[in-house]
């Protein structure tokens, strides 16, 4: 029979907090972490559409990693790392205890090493010096940089992937790191994503795609509004969160605690459009019912939804549209929270934010405000958003995430019995 | 040809190659999307050309506001008439200077 597979450790680095304590209690308070952008050195934010971003701000790398880690790789894998870090901490594993083999590392990453790769492109184009583009380049804006860095921290020699799917790369870690467990390849994964690519090439492709919020500009906290009726695009954020995923048997064994299962995984795409959703909302609910199944779970034992939720006009109404073809009257009895309110979309890092998320909401029986949510937009509102934390048993979550490249994921938890 | 026909006929071929279409083929009160077939991204993609055409920036929250074939001309005619007028002015003012010399 396939291995049931716990969450046993978490990390995360955020716009609202480094680390599980301060990213929760912050997340709690419906505490923004959007701040303005005041300039991408050497260009004048003047030149950009949207000029808000959920930023990682005062994160120094030498407060959580040795110099020579954290110089040998971009900011998204430094995020990871420190994440990852701590959910290993958090987990109580000894992992120099575990066969390595036994031990996998699989990490969701949008757009990977965009600091030093901007940075190098523009010096070469600049001063024409092909013998000046450093040597670190090509490892560092390698995408599965990040896997590998956390591998070598602990020593993690079983499964080794990465996964880039946009918007969706980490929900699809999770996703894969159930898999790889459940069909035994390995006791453990460390399951990451992350994304630090709020840099003048990236924001501005962002800005062009239109796809970002640009009327609160001057209100940086408001910006970022999911369900609301003024919603008027995403607000860009960057971050990573970690989960030490196990087979129910090995986390039994050690007598390790246990924040949820992770029941059930759906991957989809929707053949359709490289970056808008079908609008009747069929193929998110396909995914959603997809991965009820795999979970065994029907629709009307769910309790949360951690939705997608970024605050594009169509976006959120898609998947409120889905939902309510799933649950039907079941709808009306979710609680629902949208984490980018509060972050920002942090890209390849949300799907396992989210994961985090929920697992905190099973454990603590606590959903986090959606903030922004001022004037429910009637296309999207359900009587379980609310702007103030909700409070409830928790024993079923659903985490929903969409990638560019009409990419759907969908992750089911599920407290486990005691 | 009217400085405002101009334009008109700009965008209309820009359409026209975009669409590999005959310009004379579209209408004026032509839907973008449900009658040319563009989704919001082509749209996008679109007005894209159209503000590097005219040198102009184009803000999110007009885009609501394009709806037509007509709606876009009317938007760029709109946009370009206090620019030309700028232009003409610092026209005015190199001559001077020029003369100055």
């Amino acid at each position: 029979m396939a291995q049931r597979v716990v969450i046993t450790g978490l990390g995360v680095v955020s716009p609202i907090g480094i680390g599980i304590g301060q990213f929760w209690k912050s997340a709690l308070e419906g505490r923004s972490g959007v701040s303005a952008i005041e300039s991408f050195d050497p260009f004048p934010i003047e030149g950009y559409r949207s000029r808000v971003a959920g930023r990682v701000l005062h994160f120094d790398p030498a407060q959580f990693l040795a110099p020579a880690q954290a110089e040998r790789v971009d900011r998204y894998a430094q995020f990871a790392l420190v994440a990852a870090k701590e959910a290993v901490a958090d987990s109580g594993l000894r992992l120099e205890m575990e066969r390595p083999h036994r031990v996998g590392v699989i990490v969701g990453a949008g757009m990977g090493g965009m600091v030093m790769g901007e940075r190098e492109i523009t010096q070469l184009y600049q001063q024409r010096k092909p013998h000046r583009v450093h040597p670190n380049f090509i490892p560092v804006i390698t995408l599965n940089s990040a896997s590998g860095i956390v591998a070598m921290q602990f020593g993690a020699k079983g499964p080794n992937l990465t996964i880039s799917t946009a918007c969706s790369s980490s929900a699809h870690a999770v996703g894969q790191a159930l898999n790889c467990i459940r069909n035994g390849q390995a006791d453990v994964v460390i399951a990451v994503g992350a994304d630090a690519s709020i840099t003048p090439l990236v924001f501005a492709g962002f800005c062009s795609l239109r796809a970002l919020s640009t009327r609160f500009n001057d209100r940086p906290a408001s910006a970022s509004r999911p369900f609301d009726r003024n919603r008027d695009g995403f607000v860009m954020g960057e971050g990573a969160g970690a989960l030490v995923l196990e087979s129910l048997s090995h986390a039994r064994r050690r007598k390790a605690r246990m924040y949820a299962e992770v029941a059930g995984y759906a991957a989809t795409s929707e053949a359709y459009h490289m970056v808008i959703p079908r609008e009747d909302g069929t193929e998110v609910a396909a995914t959603i019912r997809l991965a009820l199944k795999d979970a065994g779970i029907a629709p009307s034992q769910v309790d949360y939804v951690n939705a997608h939720a970024t605050a594009t006009p169509i976006g959120d109404a898609v998947e409120i549209k889905a939902i309510k073809d799933v649950f039907k009257s079941r709808a009306n009895r979710l609680l629902i929270n949208a984490t980018k309110s509060l972050i920002g979309h942090t890209l390849g890092a949300a799907g396992a934010i989210g994961t985090i998320v929920s697992a905190l909401a099973i454990e603590t029986g606590q959903i986090h405000p959606t903030v922004n949510y001022d004037d429910p937009d009637p296309a999207c509102a359900l009587p379980g958003i609310s702007k103030s934390v909700q409070e409830r048993p928790i024993r079923v979550a659903l985490m929903n995430a969409f990638g560019f490249g009409s990419n759907n994921a969908a992750v089911v938890l599920k407290k486990l019995s005691r | 040809m009217t400085a405002d026909s101009a334009i008109a006929d700009r965008i209309l071929t820009a359409l026209a190659e975009y669409l590999k279409r005959d310009k004379r083929s579209i209408g004026m009160d032509y839907s973008l999307r449900d009658d040319l077939g563009l989704d919001s991204m082509a749209t996008i993609e679109l007005l894209f050309k159209i503000e590097e055409a005219f040198d102009l920036q184009i803000p999110d929250q007009d885009l609501q506001g394009l709806a037509t074939v007509g709606d876009v001309i009317g938007y760029v005619e709109r946009r370009l008439k206090p620019a030309a007028s700028a232009k003409q002015a610092v026209k005015a003012s190199v001559k001077r200077s020029r003369t100055r010399k």
